[in-house]
């Protein structure tokens, strides 16, 4: 067809649309919401697979208490859900004396900051975890931990809270963003601040394990403080206890720090050699991979302490596993709303093809050919799914760009508002086509008409 | 019909033609019936006589039951329906009745859609200025052009009209019954309008309005074609 009869025909597709602005617009507005809720489900799955398998790079095992391989991954790499409970650091030793062990990451999780989850560990994380495609950590400005009062803050805890090196950060327990309840005597300084991984990483700020411990040294006697430093295994016991879930300090008395032993202590020490009673997790690195699965045995039979060892792949295997079928409900479902949709669109053509039967009629006898007018239809059709098509991208696109922070912060989600990727043209694409065929039924109707129409349809 | 025995000089030329929609009893017959170039005809006929399904089988909207159509010497009726849409486009113009301008076109649009369809470009510059000589030719405003086709009145539509079935210069102008709603004076009018712009073309004028049959040199009924019979000069 040569451009001129197609610029026509988009022309006369357009008039015609117009002619009919209320049922078009109803029309359009349904298929903006079903192609916008096949979209968000789409880049929702995707990206939250996407942003699962780029967190964790180049950790072969992760060790915790038994609590569920889910639960424990969820915990320590997403920061998703409750931490497990906390194993004793022997065990930490005993790992990093371990000959398959090339390196140990201890993280002690279950406190927040205004929101953000507090993460305790060593330089060793700064210097061994990855992300992406076994993409280091990198200091975007300052340095790892220096004393056992460093904060080291991820991207977005900087940006969001403006915080500079130097600033002092003070440890507010409690899951909300907003706290009463300061831990003004115990403060962190900002020593360093991690460049953008956009991964649960930019959300977290990481204090050192002696930090963490001074800032939680209940407010009891000094007898009693005294007695725990004499008799470690009492406060790993209360320390375990008081890791076990996310928890809020707003009402609890017993939590006003001051400068504590251990925090003296700690600052005389190695900040790297500290260790404290307990821990919540421990990642490690592996000299050899193929060791992996027999240590996840041995530490999965330890007889000292009940461990469990997980594999970070197979774990996100299993829970893909178990997404799989809601994944391919919702989408099943995404998709059949697209499709009813679409035969509304095809059904308001259908019903407007009785009222256009003049319309069709002097097209034919100004030249147009049955099917033109088949084509006509079918362009009317495909223009109101590409405006459907368009609109719902940029509200998708929007609204997870508005809310990605919203989400973010409280299911541990990291969604992108960039939606144009593959899978978007993808589902553009198939919606479009579906259109084309869909279409085909009042495309048929108007060439049939076409082929009967004369004047004395006029 | 062999192509020997038809006149070179014949625009339409009809010969042993039936037709009979499929649901209904009654039949269209035509034995033999032409009208010559360049010749503006009045056909007249009462409601139900055929007069219609003459001009859509003319206009190859219907193809015949049996029978032939040569048009300006091609087998009108022979050819695909692709081809006939085409030379339809080309080579006919048709003045409906009720106008029949696509309303949320403007009258560019309306007009130069013929011209889309017939050869793939309306923008030509030979196009646009046939279209502005026409304006003028049909008494209509340089501006009207810029006007959607439901804005106009009916004497403006009426006008449109013609100048939509002229864009293309076609050799055949097939007008049905467009005058059926107008009052005298504006009947007259739009009859000494459309011989002026119509000199050129072989004009087929149908109407049931016995009067107007003063405006064409040749008058011919229904039922004398059905009959067989040639129409008197």
């Amino acid at each position: 067809m040569p451009w001129g009869t197609s610029a026509m025909l988009t022309t006369i597709a357009i008039g015609s649309l117009k002619q009919r602005k209320s049922s078009v617009l109803l029309t359009l507005l349904s298929i903006v919401i079903s192609v916008s809720l096949l979209l968000t489900v789409e880049t929702v799955r995707h990206q939250v697979k996407s942003s699962f398998a780029s967190t964790v790079s180049g950790v072969d095992i992760i060790v915790g208490a038994p609590s569920g391989d889910i639960n424990l991954l969820l915990s320590s790499v997403f920061r998703i859900g409750s931490p497990t409970k906390a194993i004793s650091y022997s065990n930490i030793d005993m790992l990093t004396n371990h000959q398959a062990v090339d390196w140990v990451i201890p993280l002690s999780l279950g406190d927040t900051h205004k929101g953000f989850r507090v993460v305790g560990t060593s330089n060793a994380y700064f210097k061994h975890f990855m992300y992406g495609n076994k993409t280091p950590l990198v200091i975007a400005r300052g340095e790892t931990f220096i004393s056992p009062s460093s904060a080291v803050l991820g991207a977005d805890v900087a940006s969001a809270m403006k915080y500079d090196l130097g600033d002092p950060l003070v440890l507010a327990h409690g899951l909300g963003n907003v706290s009463f309840k300061q831990h003004a005597s115990h403060p962190f300084h900002v020593s360093g601040i991690l460049s953008k991984t956009g991964t649960p990483v930019d959300k977290a700020i990481y204090v050192t394990l002696e930090g963490l411990d001074a800032a939680h040294d209940s407010a009891t006697t000094s007898i009693t403080r005294a007695n725990k430093l004499q008799n470690p295994s009492l406060h790993a016991t209360e320390h375990e206890q008081h890791h076990s879930t996310p928890h809020s300090h707003e009402n609890e008395d017993h939590h006003k720090h001051t400068d504590s032993i251990s925090a003296v202590q700690g600052q005389e020490n190695n900040k790297d050699d500290y260790k404290p009673q307990a821990v919540s997790v421990a990642m490690l690195g592996l000299k050899n991979r193929v060791a992996a699965l027999q240590l996840q045995y041995q530490l999965n039979q330890n007889k000292a302490e009940p461990l469990s060892a997980i594999l970070p792949g197979v774990v996100l295997s299993q829970l893909w596993a178990i997404m799989g079928n809601i994944e391919g409900l919702l989408l099943g479902i995404s998709l059949l709303i697209v499709v009813a949709s679409l035969f509304g669109l095809t059904t308001m053509l259908l019903a407007s093809m009785r009222e256009r039967r003049h319309e069709m009629a002097t097209l034919r006898t100004i030249g147009a050919s049955p099917l033109t007018l088949l084509m006509l239809i079918q362009l009317e059709a495909l223009l109101v799914s590409l405006a459907g098509c368009v609109i719902s991208v940029l509200a998708v696109a929007t609204l997870l760009f508005t809310t990605s922070e919203w989400i973010g912060n409280h299911y541990g989600l990291y969604l992108s508002g960039n939606i144009f990727n593959v899978e978007s043209v993808i589902i553009v694409s198939a919606v479009l086509v579906a259109t084309l065929i869909i279409a085909c039924f009042p495309a048929i109707a108007a060439y049939r008409q076409g082929l009967h129409s004369g004047l004395n349809h006029s | 019909m062999s192509s020997a025995i038809l006149s070179p000089t014949s625009a339409i030329e009809i010969s042993n033609l039936e037709f009979t929609y499929p649901s209904a009893s009654s039949m269209l017959c035509v034995p033999k019936w032409s009208i010559n170039r360049g010749e503006h005809v009045f056909l007249s006929g009462p409601s139900g006589s055929g007069k219609s399904t003459l001009l859509n089988l003319l206009c190859g909207t219907l193809t015949p039951t049996s029978g032939n159509i040569q048009l300006l010497g091609r087998p009108f009726s022979s050819l695909s329906g692709s081809k006939r849409d085409k030379f339809r486009a080309k080579h006919i113009g048709v003045v409906f009745q009720q106008f029949n301008l696509i309303p949320y076109l403007t009258v560019s649009q309306n007009i130069t859609a013929a011209v889309y369809f017939a050869s793939g470009n309306g923008q030509q510059q030979a196009t646009q200025t046939r279209l502005s000589v026409l304006l003028h030719a049909l008494q209509l405003p340089d501006d009207i052009a810029t006007q959607r086709a439901d804005a106009l009145s009916v004497g403006q539509q009426q006008r449109v009209a013609i100048a939509r079935a002229l864009i293309n210069e076609p050799e055949i102008l097939i007008v049905d019954e467009p005058t059926s709603a107008l009052d005298t004076a504006s009947r007259d009018r739009f009859m000494q309008l459309l011989k002026q712009v119509s000199a050129q073309s072989t004009l087929l004028f149908v109407s049931h309005d016995p009067s107007l049959k003063q405006y064409f040199d040749i008058h011919t009924s229904m039922d004398a074609i059905c009959r067989g019979e040639q129409a008197p000069c």
